[in-house]
């Protein structure tokens, strides 16, 4: 399988025909000026020993696999194993990604830095590496997220960044990635943009993705530990596809394990009310790559519904669209539904309360487990802990806090 | 020929500089587009930008971004754009018309460019995407339909000259950093810049993004071969968006018509 060849991007950034840099040509600069910084850096030793001391020190890396056994019980058949990334500092894998990027800022002598956030774990993970090196800092939002992750917000502001709520199209995560664009066509001599998925232009799907792999490497050697093979499944949540990627990427080239990624289903997939392009959508262009998108017929990106605010985009990385065409990956859809349900279930029974995102990933278990038999092994990707879903989990329970 | 390149060979040929006026296609509707089409010739301008609204215009201040937004409100599509057209080539067979969008609409209405009925489009401009590239290169062609390639102030020179080549309608140098309707014009750095540009280019350069006054346009103007305003326009017709008495728009063009003669 072609997939299996591991060297995508080519040159121009695309994974078969996704990705690209679709961008205003003020941009393409900033791009090819990141690109280089990148390709200097990635291989040099001073910048990996930079880079795995922090993750190891400041983060708090290696994440543990924990064997979540009530889960295991409750469903009999496989073994169920969580990657504790809800343990990192900050509560989420998207520290693995800030990390390295501030380094690349740094090195690229940038003095502001910008990022786009959803659910907020990027703008905390972003406002956390900006305040470490006492740099300027600004978060786009959307301002129905502002709303929805009221402690995320709180949190960056504490770490002395700037949140600019975004009133337009949506208010969410999608039009919070318009307004960073903007803001860095604008600012683009002093300004690094953080991006936080898996998503964007040429070179951040690549740069974001070799970053966060962090999480695939540690659960190659951590299989190999806990029980002595590879994977049969990893299971991810998938809303622009950083956590799934990092923990997918080291693992394509094994074909013995299904990396199964977990999309948003809303309403339902067949409602149209959801965030599920790579269910639901057709390739098109958005924030700078070709990928597949929820669009209507006259090529308008459409609104998306879902529960939770990380997943709650339109679009998706260009190399899980990838991914899809040749086969090596799946993508599923869970409902809003489905995923509380598995929200309270992982609470109660494991003692972990996911983000709302990672319990997609959970609630497609259900399904799932049925596949296998009891000597499969299957790993969940637990990208986040549910901290900042407390408010809005307790409201769709009627509870006032 | 193509209007647009007779348009502007015209022009140079008479000493005189281009005036291209921007307006989003369907804000407020497609009729008040249609009369502000009329008005926008009658008040001199030479060349017809016409905004393609999308969803998620990220090269757009906030200007421009709220009329794509009243736009889409109306349900507007390419579709409908190019009827609209039809309609203003029974009035107008002269002046050339310049779609200005987002790659994705184009790419998804491929078939409405290529077909280009009766050619009453000139020209495409794709804002997201590289100078050097052309809708051609995603898969969309008509040869009658000329390419306008943007540069920016952050184009590195060893680029200037490829996109400057690929340009077919007039390069369109981006004057600042930032989206449409900002206000950091840096004339030296404009002159200098153009100069560069004209040095590789077989077409006229234009000089667009943040002019506002007619003291701007007449800066510009000094330095490139003509100018394009939108957004001030844009901000006018949102203000008469509910009156549609869209007069001193046609005062306003002219004053700029008048800076730039």
């Amino acid at each position: 399988m072609k997939a299996n060849n591991n060297n995508l991007p080519d040159k121009n950034g695309f994974f078969g025909e996704y990705g690209g840099k679709f961008v205003p040509e003020t941009l393409m600069y900033a791009l090819e000026e990141l690109e280089t910084t990148y390709e200097k850096l990635k291989d040099d030793a001073e910048f990996k020993n930079q880079f795995y001391k922090d993750l190891s020190e400041f983060v708090g890396r290696p994440s543990p696999l924990y064997f979540a056994e009530r889960l295991t019980n409750l469903y009999g058949t496989g073994s169920i194993w969580l990657k504790r990334e809800d343990l990192n500092h900050t509560g989420a894998h998207k520290i693995n990604n800030t990390i390295g990027q501030i380094l690349l800022a740094k090195y690229m002598g940038k003095k502001r830095i910008i990022a786009e956030t959803g659910a907020g774990q990027h703008g905390v993970a972003t406002a956390t590496v900006a305040a470490r090196l006492g740099l300027e800092c600004h978060i786009y939002m959307g301002s129905e997220d502002v709303q929805r992750q009221s402690l995320n917000v709180y949190r960056i502001k504490l770490l002395g960044a700037q949140v600019h709520a975004v009133d337009s199209g949506s208010a969410t995560l999608k039009d919070a990635l318009n307004e960073a664009l903007r803001d860095w066509v604008t600012n683009v001599d002093d300004t690094y943009y953080i991006i936080g998925s898996v998503t964007g232009p040429h070179p951040y799907p690549m740069i974001v993705r070799d970053f966060n792999s962090v999480v695939g490497e540690e659960l190659i050697t951590q299989s190999k530990e806990m029980f002595q093979s590879m994977p049969d499944a990893i299971v991810a949540c998938v809303g622009g596809g950083s956590n799934a990627m990092g923990a997918f990427y080291p693992f394509i080239k094994f074909n013995e394990t299904r990396l199964i990624g977990v999309e948003a289903g809303g309403e339902g997939v067949e409602t149209g009310e959801h965030a599920a392009p790579l269910n639901d959508g057709t390739p098109g262009v958005l924030h700078g790559a070709l990928s597949y998108l929820m669009q209507d017929e006259g090529g308008q990106v459409k609104g998306t519904k879902s529960v939770s605010a990380g997943l709650d985009y339109p679009g998706v990385g260009p190399e899980h669209s990838w991914l899809k065409d040749s086969g090596r990956a799946e993508y599923v859809a869970v409902s809003d539904e489905a995923a509380l349900k598995a929200f309270h279930e992982v609470s109660e029974l494991e003692g972990i309360i996911p983000a709302l995102e990672t319990a997609h990933a959970f609630a497609y278990l259900d399904t799932l487990m049925k596949e296998f038999d009891e000597d499969a092994n299957i790993i969940v990707n637990v990208s986040g802990r549910g901290d900042k879903d407390i408010n809005t989990v307790a409201e769709i329970d009627g509870i006032k806090i | 020929m193509n209007r647009l390149t007779k348009t502007l060979n015209n022009l140079k040929k008479n000493n005189k500089k281009a005036l291209v006026a921007y307006l989003v296609a369907g804000d407020p509707d497609l009729d008040s587009t249609l009369d502000l089409m009329k008005i926008f010739v009658e008040a001199g301008v030479d060349v017809i930008e016409i905004g393609v609204p999308f969803t998620d215009p990220i090269a757009e201040g906030p200007i421009i971004q709220r009329a794509h937004d009243r736009a889409l409100d109306n349900n507007i599509s390419l579709q409908k754009i190019y009827e609209m057209v039809k309609n203003y080539r029974k009035y107008d067979d002269e002046t050339p018309l310049v779609l200005m969008g987002y790659l994705n609409t184009f790419i998804f209405n491929k078939k409405l460019i290529e077909d280009n009925q009766n050619n009453v489009i000139d020209s495409v401009l794709v804002v997201d995407i590289p100078g050097e590239l052309n809708l051609k290169d995603y898969g969309v062609y008509n040869s009658n339909i000329n390419t306008i390639s943007l540069i920016s102030p952050t184009t590195k020179k060893d680029r200037v000259e490829s996109i400057a080549k690929n340009s077919s309608g007039f390069v369109y140098y981006v004057t600042l950093r930032g989206v449409t309707g900002a206000s950091n014009l840096d004339v030296n750095e404009i002159n200098s810049n153009i100069e560069e540009i004209k040095k590789h280019a077989t077409v006229p350069t234009l000089a667009g993004f943040g002019i506002k006054s007619a003291e701007d346009a007449r800066l510009l103007s000094d330095c490139s071969d003509g100018v394009i305003i939108g957004s001030s326009i844009v901000k006018m017709i949102e203000e008469e968006s509910s009156s549609k008495e869209f007069d001193r728009i046609g005062s306003y063009i002219s004053e700029i018509k008048k800076a730039i003669s």
